[in-house]
Parts: structure tokens; C-alpha cells; sequence
């Protein structure tokens, strides 16, 4: 069962977050931001808060900054979570003058980023379209399974089992990685690879890895046939595995 | 030395996958058993024997995984195969139960020291959840003590809220503790006088992935005293320890005696069958509680049964098995760290667990471990390890030259060390 906080801190920590990538994958977002210089607060009650950037032509995800062009409130996770769902609007505390940011390029954005994250089997035919959702979902679900793991009660159960030390997972076929680092049940997820791993998970390439993440074909058989390889520490991917597994019922 | 190849094992496990979920699963698979990498291990035996079993590429490995324990007297062990023989002549899975079984228990009960009467089924896992059954049927009670990290099995209640298809209700009578730690049972039971039916583990710890570590001085009889004291049954699961520690019982080897014990591996040699045995306190409760299954009386593990123990009780099986298992592992602390690796062995010698800790990802260990296997000596690189009888003195020594083979490929990969 899914729980609104643990939704609203993946819809701003991992969905959201997919903008940076989005506008250096996509050529039409970058050259829809290419001229920005915006700073969007997003602050949940009882839940995350956050700050996109747009300026030099990349977009930035951050929890914490000083300023920003607009704020955005939500009285609660489940109001910032309709607002997602295009059922619920924010509340704006400022920038009431660049409600058309928000309203063009923003909306034109996020339809974007949905359009890559909601795949048809026709799209997927498209190699690029295949490497960009591809990208886009294992960032999701990588983030996404750090804010299952610190906020879901069944998943808080996993991440306390998984011990300390940082856990690489990349995609040998594209320059997508992030590290996981864990420490005493708290997991934080960082794009890149680290020197420091403990253990590391490897998707081979990327068709495999669009199988995996949309369950087309089961992680034990790719290990089996080493499209996916498993190394180090395996008690801290064991249990990560098991929160990844939690973290598709945030993500359908 | 030369490394083998796995084309066939290949073939047939792409074959598998498309029949069977994951193509082998469970513990004897590539994810289970952390086949790392994946490339270096076989996955399907085309024949054993002794300590050996062949894959189907016709590669050979010294088995130090015994078929995760069962194997104890070396596999196709001529004196079981031709008492199996014998009793296939007559019977096997019969309407009325062959009266083998009776005297199967009575060699069990006669061997095991705590044992008043055995009860039979098939898997570990029956005797472990039936000697939970058991004792809440005698004592009334609900809760459980068990140790973090421990294993019983993988019946729901074994298992950990948050993994698939475990629910809350499966676990909520558990209650865990570290091992080796008295005062927190003991807290425990205090705080719960009448809730606790059972404690249950392992006559000493060995999880995987992590240095066994025997029963402190005086655990277990501290544990025997706080169990007597209020009313809790004390289960042992000896399903992997049995008669590779004593034959009399793990309990018997630490110096206490448990309520109930759980046996399996090591019972048939191979032969499926598990026996739980208890004390006649608990006769009536066992009496009390429905628990049976298909194939649950068949002859044939009996047979085996009676020639299995009566064989390792000749052979003195437990130290035979630890000697053997201080001479192989001693060697390869020695090769070790001869090339500059820390290997570090815990446990009981016959069932011992290894790594190398010059890094604590245990990826210099995952390295060696998968250049042994491919040069013939079969080991799991997170698992506690097994010797069984018939290991040679020979086997230990071209497990010796395999192992310092494998230390120097793996040296020659990381000039850094």
C-alpha cells in the first residue's frame, strides 16, 4: 500500500529531479531552457521541499537553497501529489508575476518528461526513445528507492537491513550511475560512481535494463546471464533489491 | 593451471530458463548462491561421487559445498546406495509406513543424547516450524525468542516483514535477539513471563556473509537455566550442525541439553528426510499437533538413515571431519598469506566459514573464490563451508595447489596489493 508522504517526496526527489537529465538528453529542452534563468521552490507541509533550477542552459535539482523566482506551497503530500496528478493546483507564495513560466515552458516540460516516462511499445521501438526512458526510469527508480527506503514503513524495515556503505549502480552501456550511501538505516542517492563502494550493481545495456525496471524479465534471470552483475557486499543489494521492488508500486 | 569452461552448463541453463523460474533457483542458483561473477561456476552436475561431483562439461570439482551439507560420507557412498538397495527391493512410500522406521528412530534416539523420540518429515523447515507448533502446543503460549541473522528455513514466519510475500501476521510473534547476548533474552523473557513459547537457534552462530562465532562461556547453560526457569522450550536447529559437531548432538558438544532438536542434513546422506527429536515432556504435545506430507514415512531415507549414522558413528565422522577441516583450512590461511592475502577462518572446522579481509566488500574473496572454482575446488564465497568424510589427504593438497594458484591470479589482477 502506498503512503502519500513516501508518493510526494519520490514525485519532487526522483520524478521532478528527472528534469535535469531530461532538458541534457532531450535537444528540444535544452533548447527550451537555454535562455532561462528561473528558480522554482517547492515547499510540502509534512513533507519534502525542494528547488529547481534553470540557468545556463542546464537544470539543477537541489534540497536546499537561499532563493528563488516562485514559490510554490501544498497544504499537505496528498495536495502536492494531486497537483502531480493534474487534480489540485499549488498555492502560490511568490513570483505571482512569472505564473506564465510555469504555466509554458514548465507545463511543456513536465508533458515531456511524462511522455518519456509513460512508454507505449510502439515508442520503445525507437532506439533514442528506448535510451532516454530508459535513462529517465532508472534515475526515477533509483531515487525513488532512497525515499522509499527513509520515509515508507516497510521500506524504513529494509533500509535498516542493509548495512553501511555506499552501493554503485550504473548502466555499462550509457554514462548513467548514481551511488546509494548508506548509513545506520538512512539512504541518500547521488548521481555518479564512487571510488568507495562496498558493492556494485552493473546493467550491462540498455535494453536489459528497460526489461528489468518495467519487469519484462526477472533480475535473477539477468543475473543468471550476467546482463546484470551483482559484486561485493551482496547482503546491502539483497536488501536493496527487495526496496526496489517496493518502489514500483509508487511508480505505476 | 588450467581453467575450465562451461559451454554446456551454458546451453542447458538458457534451456532452463525458458521451463523453470530463473532456470535453477533457490541456494544451488547463480543469485542464491552468489555465483560472482556468474562465468566461473557450473550450473548443473552430470555425476558425484566421493568428494567429487562433475558438471556437464566433464569439469571436475572437489565439492566443499556438500550439496549445502547433506553430503557427509562422500556422495553414492556405497554402504547407504547398497542399504537403499536392499529396502528398495521391498518397499518404499506404502499406505502402512515400513517398520524400518521404527528402527531408524531407535538408532536415533540411541545416538542422540537428548532424544527420547524422534518424529519424521522431510525439509528442515518441517522440523523447524513443527518444533515452533510443538512448543506453543505445550506451553500455550505465542512468542518466539530467535536470533538476528539466524536461519530456520524459509517458511513465512523464517522470514522478514518487507520481503515478498510476507506479511505482518507471519512475524509478529517473533522476537529477535543478538547472538551471544544473555541479558537481552533474559530482559525478554522477563518482560514477556507468559507469552514466550519457545527459544530457538543454532548451537552457534552461522549466518552468511559473516564470521561464525561460537557460544560464549556459559551461553548456553545460562539460556537452559532462563528457559527451565519460565516454562520456554529451548529448540535447537541442528539441521545444519548435526553430527558434523557430535554425534550425540550439537547440545551435547556445547554441554547442555536442548528440549527439542531439529535434524537434517547430515541424517541420509543424501536420502531426504529431517527428524525432529524431544524429550518426553514434550511426547504428548508433539502427539497434539496435526503435521504430516506426502512421502513424510517413506522407507527408503530410513535405510539410509540407519546406514549413514552407524557409518559415520564407525568412522567417529564429527572429528574425523574436523581434522580433516583444520588441515585444509590451516593450509590455505598459510598460502594466504603467503601472497599477501589475510584469510580469515571462523567456526567449527568440519562446517567452517572463510574471507579474505583485506577489503570489507569481500571482493578480493569473490575473486578468489571464482578463480578456485574454475580450477576444480568448489566453495561458495558467502556460505559456511562443509568437509565431508571421505575427503582425501590428497584432495586437500590439490586444493592447496588450486587455492595458491588462485591467490597468485588474483595478486596478478591487483597490483596494487
Amino acid at each position: 500500500m502506498t503512503q502519500e508522504p513516501t508518493k510526494a517526496y519520490i514525485n519532487l526527489y526522483a520524478i521532478f529531479r528527472d528534469l535535469e537529465d531530461l532538458c541534457e538528453l532531450d535537444e528540444d529542452m535544452k533548447a527550451l531552457i537555454k535562455d532561462l534563468d528561473m528558480t522554482i521552490k517547492f515547499i510540502v507541509k509534512n513533507g519534502p521541499k525542494g528547488f529547481l533550477s534553470f540557468k545556463n542552459g542546464k537544470c539543477t535539482f537541489c534540497k536546499n537553497l537561499d532563493k528563488s523566482n516562485i514559490t510554490l506551497y501544498f497544504k499537505s503530500p496528498s495536495h502536492f501529489n494531486n497537483m502531480i496528478d493534474g487534480k489540485a493546483n499549488p498555492i502560490p507564495l511568490k513570483g505571482l508575476s512569472k505564473i506564465s513560466f510555469l504555466k509554458n515552458e514548465f507545463i511543456t516540460l513536465t508533458d515531456k518528461l511524462t511522455y518519456y516516462l509513460k512508454p507505449t511499445p510502439s515508442l520503445l521501438e525507437n532506439s533514442t526513445y528506448l535510451r532516454i526512458n530508459t535513462i529517465l526510469t532508472a534515475y526515477t527508480a533509483f531515487f525513488a528507492l532512497a525515499q522509499v527506503g527513509n520515509t515508507d514503513p516497510i521500506g524504513k524495515l529494509n533500509a535498516e537491513r542493509i548495512p553501511d556503505g555506499i552501493i554503485n549502480v550504473s548502466i555499462t552501456e550509457s554514462n548513467t550511475a548514481i551511488h546509494l550511501i548508506v548509513k545506520d538505516g538512512h539512504l541518500e542517492a547521488k548521481k555518479g560512481l564512487s571510488p568507495n563502494h562496498r558493492a556494485s550493481m552493473t546493467f550491462t545495456d540498455i535494453a536489459t535494463t528497460n526489461k528489468i525496471l518495467t519487469g519484462a524479465i526477472d533480475t535473477y534471470s539477468c543475473i543468471a546471464t550476467q546482463k546484470l552483475e551483482m559484486k561485493g557486499y551482496i547482503p546491502m543489494l539483497d536488501n536493496m533489491n527487495k526496496l526496489l521492488g517496493l518502489v514500483s508500486s509508487y511508480l505505476q | 593451471m588450467q581453467t575450465y569452461t562451461y559451454n554446456k552448463n551454458q546451453e542447458l541453463f538458457k534451456k532452463a530458463l525458458k521451463l523453470i523460474p530463473t532456470g535453477v533457483y533457490g541456494h544451488l542458483g547463480p543469485a542464491e548462491g552468489c555465483f560472482i561473477p556468474v562465468c566461473s561456476y557450473p550450473f548443473f552436475a552430470s555425476r558425484a561421487k566421493g568428494s567429487y561431483f562433475w558438471d556437464v562439461d566433464g569439469n571436475r570439482f572437489i565439492d566443499y559445498m556438500c550439496a549445502y551439507g547433506p553430503n557427509v560420507l562422500g556422495y553414492n557412498d556405497d554402504d547407504v546406495d547398497n542399504a537403499v538397495a536392499e529396502q528398495m527391493k521391498l518397499c518404499n512410500c506404502t499406505t502402512a509406513p515400513s517398520s524400518i522406521m521404527i528402527d531408524f528412530a531407535e538408532l536415533l534416539v540411541d545416538t542422540v543424547d537428548m532424544a527420547d523420540w524422534a518424529f519424521f518429515a522431510k525439509n528442515g523447515g518441517d522440523v523447524t516450524s513443527f518444533a515452533l507448533m510443538v512448543a506453543k502446543a505445550a506451553t500455550g503460549r505465542k512468542k518466539t525468542i530467535l536470533i538476528n541473522g539466524g536461519y530456520h528455513g524459509v517458511a513465512p514466519w523464517t522470514q522478514k516483514l518487507g520481503h515478498p510475500g510476507i506479511c505482518q501476521e507471519d512475524v509478529i510473534n517473533n522476537i529477535y535477539v543478538d547472538w551471544n547476548n544473555y541479558e537481552q533474552v533474559e530482559k525478554i523473557v522477563k518482560e514477556n513471563p507468559n507469552d514466550i513459547a519457545c527459544f530457538m537457534a543454532t548451537p552457534y552462530h552461522h549466518p552468511v556473509f559473516t564470521d561464525s562465532e561460537l557460544p560464549s562461556k556459559d551461553y548456553w547453560q545460562k539460556i537452559r537455566k532462563l528457559c527451565t526457569d519460565y516454562g520456554i522450550v529451548l529448540a535447537i536447529d541442528d539441521v545444519r550442525c548435526g553430527f558434523r559437531l557430535d554425534m550425540k548432538g550439537s547440545d551435547h558438544y556445547f554441554g547442555f541439553k536442548a528440549d527439542l532438536m531439529c535434524f537434517c542434513k547430515a541424517l541420509g546422506n543424501g536420502y531426504n528426510f529431517s527428524a525432529l527429536c524431544g524429550t518426553d515432556a514434550l511426547k504428548d504435545a508433539v502427539s497434539s499437533v496435526m503435521y504430516t506430507g506426502s512421502y513424510w514415512l517413506s522407507a527408503i531415507p530410513f535405510a539410509a538413515g540407519i546406514a549413514c549414522i552407524n557409518k559415520m558413528k564407525k568412522l567417529k565422522a564429527p572429528k574425523l571431519m574436523q581434522d580433516k577441516g583444520k588441515k585444509l583450512t590451516a593450509g590455505l590461511v598459510k598460502i594466504a598469506k603467503s601472497y599477501g592475502f589475510n584469510l580469515k577462518v571462523s567456526g567449527v572446522p568440519s562446517m567452517w566459514y572463510m574471507r579474505i579481509t583485506n577489503d570489507d566488500s569481500l571482493t578480493l574473496h569473490q575473486e578468489w573464490i571464482s578463480e578456485c572454482v574454475r580450477r576444480g575446488a568448489f566453495f561458495a564465497n558467502h556460505h559456511n563451508l562443509f568437509i565431508n568424510c571421505s575427503l582425501s589427504d590428497d584432495d586437500i593438497k590439490l586444493t592447496h595447489e588450486i587455492a595458491a594458484d588462485s591467490f597468485r591470479a588474483v595478486k596478478n589482477n591487483h597490483k596494487e596489493l
